[in-house]
């Protein structure tokens, strides 16, 4: 903690040790705002070039960089100018403001994910529940904003997306019930130690598995996207956002794609730990990118499934999976064939 | 370590629980009652993270801001507006009249378990590290009388919900 200025002259020297304490620059610049801001710009392009190379199409392409990597930019700039519209008998303050709550939702969970030893902001006891506490509150938010348009296909995709949703939360639960069991810690910076020699995904990867899949139907991802499906609801729970509001439900829900995503990288995917050659946050990052990448890919390529197979996969098929490799990691951890395994 | 006053925390935290839960009995729109308690519960879990106890924090918020007041909001919305506005209309003396009584009971029934065992209380405020097995038999022996406030509490709510939801014949 650095001393409060008391002279005039000891203004600069104060604002410079802030600027440059640890604590800053993790907030503003690499696991906290800027560079959040840049990896979701970069997702909405990236999401559009691959869905672009899997139909045979080019995609974003003029505004600027190799590839149009302006374009998040341009849509951007775009979408500010747009008239916002409020629609008939809408409720305005819930309408105008969920999706600030959104964004702010799906950012604060960064507070707990470790990018690196070191390159984590809040080194929480409880971190995997507070991600978990924090996620919890999107089906209310997304139940408000559709019910606060006044309109009928917002209402029956944000009821949708609340259904499925809470469904998908139990399965996810318990998969990572048994990484926490093999890391013996709920701190994510102790997951991600504990996998120093051995990833979770092999002793746990039927969880891995498990979590993947519950992670999109999470996200309302093909083949699970059935709160927004677009021949019955225009655009579910999303139909009557424009302009500005449009864009800050687009960059809460693309946040929330990397959150979950890092989730699987320090879950299972070792965290930052790869070879010394490259920095403990590039190791995070390329691999969160890619399972972004896994999670984005099915959109292009497997049709929208049905709502009761919706509830058979996440009740039948997923959460008995999932209490199975829990099973296999009280067996493993009780035998003591871990140990073996540098665990 | 911390900037600010502990007793500027706790301020905060319990304005925030306190003016969240009155907003959630007196909003119009039951839907803004919904998010008032919300807001409410949020500061609960704050008074548990302020108390050292973030993992029953983060449960608050899981469970009752991520599932209770989904519920709650839920059966609002499949309750028509057109019938919730006749609720709120609607001025009948018998409910207020209750509510009054079941209030003194309570304040008195607290006041007085609160002066009979007040000195009684365990004075230490170093928060023991205890095993969940432990929590039960602690609760008992050393904090019976927060129990039975608790107890009280709860039971007056339960009388409460079973004259709002009485059907008039």
């Amino acid at each position: 903690m650095v001393a409060l200025p008391t002279t005039p002259a000891d203004i600069l020297p104060f604002v410079i040790a802030i600027v440059t304490s640890h604590a800053f620059i993790t907030i503003v610049f690499f696991p906290g705002f800027i560079h959040l801001m840049l990896i979701t710009m970069f997702l909405t392009w990236y999401e559009r070039k691959i869905l672009a190379r899997i139909q045979l199409r080019i995609g974003p392409l003029y505004a600027g960089g190799p590839g149009g990597i302006l374009q998040p930019i341009a849509d951007g700039v775009k979408l500010i100018f747009k008239e916002v519209m409020v629609p008939y008998k809408a409720d305005k303050p819930l309408f105008l403001g969920i999706p600030l709550a959104l964004v702010f939702l799906a950012a604060l969970p960064f507070a707990v994910i470790p990018f690196g030893q070191n390159w984590v902001i809040a080194n929480l006891d409880v971190g995997i529940v507070f991600v978990f506490a924090v996620t919890s509150l999107f089906p209310a938010m997304i139940l408000l904003f559709a019910w606060a348009s006044n309109s009928k296909y917002p209402f029956l995709g944000g009821l949708r997306s609340l259904f499925q949703q809470v469904a998908y939360e139990i399965p996810m639960w318990i998969a990572t019930l048994s990484v926490v069991m093999l890391a013996g810690s709920l701190n994510l910076v102790d997951i991600v130690n504990a996998q120093a020699k051995l990833w979770f995904i092999i002793p746990a990867f039927l969880s891995c598995v498990v979590f993947f899949i519950s992670i999109m139907a999470e996200l309302e991802r093909l083949p699970f996207d059935l709160p927004e499906a677009e021949p019955e609801l225009v655009a579910g729970w999303y139909t009557e956002s424009s302009g500005a509001i449009f864009m800050l439900l687009f960059l809460g829900l693309y946040m929330k794609l990397y959150l979950m995503s890092s989730l699987v990288t320090a879950l299972f995917l070792g965290g930052w730990w790869g070879p010394a050659f490259l920095p403990q946050p590039v190791w995070f990052i390329i691999k969160t990118i890619f399972v972004a990448t896994l999670i984005i890919i099915p959109r292009g390529v497997y049709p929208r499934i049905r709502v009761d197979m919706l509830i058979r996969i996440g009740w039948s098929r997923l959460l008995i999976i999932a209490l199975v490799n829990l099973f296999v990691t009280i067996f493993l951890l009780s035998t003591g064939i871990l140990a073996s395994w540098g665990l | 370590m911390s900037l600010v006053p502990p007793d500027l925390i706790f301020v905060i935290l319990a304005a925030v629980t306190i003016i969240g839960s009155i907003l959630a009995l007196q909003a119009k729109e039951l839907i803004y009652g919904a998010v008032a308690l919300a807001i409410s519960f949020i500061g609960v879990a704050g008074f548990f993270v302020f108390l050292d106890a973030p993992y029953l924090a983060m449960l608050q918020i899981a469970i009752y801001v991520g599932a209770i007041v989904v519920l709650i909001l839920f059966t609002v919305m499949l309750v028509r507006r057109g019938s919730l506005d006749e609720m709120t209309d609607r001025a009948e003396g018998g409910e207020g009249t209750v509510g009054l009584w079941l209030a003194g009971l309570l304040a008195i029934g607290i006041a007085g378990v609160a002066a009979l065992a007040g000195p009684n209380l365990p004075t230490d405020t170093q928060p023991a590290s205890l095993p969940v097995s432990s929590l039960g038999p602690v609760l008992v022996t050393q904090y019976p009388v927060p129990l039975i406030i608790l107890a009280l509490l709860l039971s007056s709510a339960l009388l409460g919900a079973l004259i709002l939801a009485k059907v008039d014949k």
